[in-house]
This record gives C-alpha cells, sequence and structure tokens, in this order.
C-alpha cells in the first residue's frame, strides 16, 4: 500500500515535470500553422489594427536554421474580425523546415504591443512522432550513422543478452540525456560554457550508470545479476553521448529530447534484438572458415544498413 | 589576456568543481542509503582459496 502511493506521487512528479517542460512563454501570437503550399495563418489573443496589419513590411519569414535568408511575402490578408491573419509566400514553404516569423511592432486596439516572434511547424504531435520514428528506423543510430558498434557486435550473440542490454541502454540513455538537456539549456548556455559540453555530457552518462548501479543492486537484485556487465559497458556505448549532442545543437525542448532520447534507445533495443535472431541462426550456417565470427556479423550488418536505407526519405505527417 | 577568456575559464572550473561536489554527494548517500550488507566471512573465504579458477 505504501508502494503504491509512493508510486503514484512519483507519477505526479513526472507528470508536472513534462508540464513544465513544454511551457513556453506567453505571446499575443498565440498560434501559427501552415496552410496549404505556400501560407502561414496566424492567430492573435486580440483584434490587431487593420492598418498596421496590411503592410506586407511589417513582417519577415525565414526558415530557423538560416535567420539572415528572408522568404519573399506576396501578400497579408486579415479576416473580418481581425485576429486572424494569412500570409501567402511566393514560393512554396519546405513545410518539414520550422519557419520563424517575426511581427514588428504590433498594433491592437490603439496599444502598441512591441516586436514579437513565433515559431511554425508541422503539428505538434506529429512532429513528436516524426522525431521518435526518426530516431528509431529512418536515422537509426546503428545502422544508419554507424555509432555504438563495439557494444552492438559485442552483446549481440545471443538473444536473452541482447534485449537485456538494449533495455538497459534506453533506460540509461533517456535518463541521461534529459539530464544534459537541463544542464545544458540551464547552466551551460547561459553563461557560454558551451565549449565544456563533451566533458560535462561523459559525467552525467558515467554518473547515470553509477546512480542505476547502486539503486538496483538494492532494490531488484535479480534484475541486476541480470544486467550483470551490461550496466557498466552502456558508458563505453557512443549513441549515448551522440544523443546529447545532437540536442543541444538542434535546440530541442524538453519533451522532443525524450522522444529523441527514447527513439535512440529503442532503436538500439531493434537492432540488437535483429542482430541477436540472425546470430543465433548463425551458429548452424555452413560458414566459411576464415568468415565464421565477427567478419559474416560484419557483413550482416552490412545488409541489415542496406534494408534500412529503405526506411530514408521516408516522411510521416 | 582578455578578461573574457578569465571569467569564461574560471566559470569552466567552477560549474565542473560544482556539479562534482552536488552529485558525488548525492552518490555517496544513494550508496550509504542503499547499501547491501555484505558477508564478511565471503570475503575472508576468497581470501584463503587459491583463486586460480
Amino acid at each position: 500500500m505504501k508502494h503504491d502511493v509512493k508510486a503514484f506521487w512519483m507519477f505526479i512528479l513526472i507528470i508536472a515535470t513534462l508540464w513544465i517542460g513544454g511551457c513556453e512563454a506567453p505571446n499575443f501570437i498565440k498560434a501559427a500553422q501552415f496552410e496549404e503550399m505556400d501560407r502561414i495563418v496566424l492567430t492573435f489573443a486580440g483584434p490587431v489594427d487593420p492598418a498596421w496589419a496590411e503592410d506586407p513590411g511589417h513582417f519577415t519569414v525565414n526558415e530557423k536554421p538560416d535567420p539572415d535568408i528572408l522568404l519573399d511575402i506576396a501578400s497579408v490578408r486579415l479576416s473580418p474580425d481581425q485576429s486572424r491573419l494569412t500570409l501567402t509566400l511566393a514560393d512554396p514553404i519546405n513545410q518539414n523546415q520550422p519557419h520563424q516569423v517575426v511581427a514588428k511592432e504590433i498594433v491592437s486596439e490603439g496599444r502598441d504591443l512591441g516586436t514579437q516572434s513565433v515559431t511554425v511547424s508541422k503539428p505538434y504531435f506529429g512532429y513528436l512522432v516524426s522525431i521518435l520514428i526518426g530516431a528509431l528506423l529512418i536515422q537509426n543510430f546503428v545502422f544508419s550513422k554507424y555509432l555504438g558498434l563495439c557494444v552492438f557486435f559485442g552483446t549481440s550473440q545471443k538473444k536473452s543478452t541482447a534485449v537485456g542490454m538494449g533495455i538497459t541502454f534506453t533506460f540509461v540513455i533517456v535518463f541521461a540525456s534529459l539530464m544534459s538537456w537541463f544542464l545544458y539549456q540551464f547552466v551551460l548556455k547561459p553563461y557560454r560554457l558551451d565549449y565544456l559540453q563533451i566533458i560535462v555530457f561523459i559525467g552525467l552518462v558515467s554518473l547515470t550508470v553509477q546512480a542505476v548501479d547502486t539503486v538496483l543492486r538494492k532494490i531488484n537484485p535479480a534484475l541486476f545479476k541480470a544486467f550483470g556487465v551490461y550496466l557498466v559497458l552502456v558508458i563505453a556505448n557512443c549513441i549515448v553521448i551522440a544523443v546529447p549532442l545532437i540536442l543541444a545543437d538542434n535546440e530541442y525542448n524538453m519533451i522532443e529530447s525524450l522522444m529523441l532520447a527514447l527513439g535512440a534507445g529503442l532503436g538500439f533495443l531493434l537492432a540488437l534484438f535483429l542482430m541477436s535472431s540472425v546470430r543465433e541462426r548463425l551458429d548452424f550456417a555452413n560458414v566459411p572458415t576464415s568468415y565464421r565470427g565477427l567478419p559474416i556479423a560484419f557483413i550482416v550488418a552490412g545488409l541489415f544498413a542496406l534494408s534500412f536505407m529503405g526506411f530514408s526519405g521516408m516522411s510521416i505527417f | 589576456m582578455d578578461p573574457l577568456y578569465v571569467k569564461l575559464a574560471l566559470g569552466g572550473i567552477a560549474l565542473l568543481a560544482s556539479i562534482g561536489l552536488f552529485f558525488g554527494i548525492g552518490l555517496a548517500l544513494a550508496a550509504h542509503k542503499f547499501a547491501v550488507e555484505i558477508n564478511p566471512k565471503v570475503e575472508a573465504v576468497k581470501e584463503v582459496l587459491a583463486g586460480a579458477q
């Protein structure tokens, strides 16, 4: 009973953290979304001044990675209730890329609200799923980025160890990347210490592994025994350092970071499971002597990588 | 030397020191709280054995 209460509070705590992590600063521009091929619709919290809205010079649109390249705006149209504004661009928009819209010196009912900017991206839930599936299949860390190969070949001989390693890894990478996301966004970046990111991220990974080791040894000795040496091996995996670096580069928010870490972990689990299934059968195959063991495993991994190339270019939502 | 670099270097040292201190104490407390009692006899017996597998 006491256990249940504890678990309940943990659950509440996790939900609260996620909720806070997803929050953004209040903005007069309530929502922005793509419409058709070449339009961006802005929704304001109140009516804006028609005279202000008519002038295309008050708006700039750019793709988020290239703030220097401004896109041409063909026309601006305000809806009759004065709270929805449609920007039509001269060229079709690449909707896979988040766009930044800046509205200069917004005037609403005679009041000056200053300059505000908003980021437009595809529907958010779909975007999250696309990050997850992207890290899981399309850009699988093992098969298309060739990361974490040492652990991948070392632990994929038997299905049971492969699955154990995959689950431990997923667990550790989610914790470690959330911690490094927090530290990067709130400490490293504001104080311009991002030149230390690699050393800090490595420290956080080994810290997570040590903490999981200590806690698991007491709480669930059976599981600890099952994980065995793999828990420590996670530190030697390069995916676990690649993910925080990617998070820092792409300026993901907390939920996006969670999705990428989960995708990377589950992708590694999937790769390990597939590989161990094949290698268990390879033991019975008639492989030429010089190819036995690792060489044939590398060839199999190459074939897997080829088949995973079939996912490339796939786009969801 | 540019004072900015000095500031960045000192900031880095302070950051790493505080991370180390914070998590070091955290891990030490966790290790204390989740300590597993190990029977001292196991160690003693292992010591006496030949240990060549």
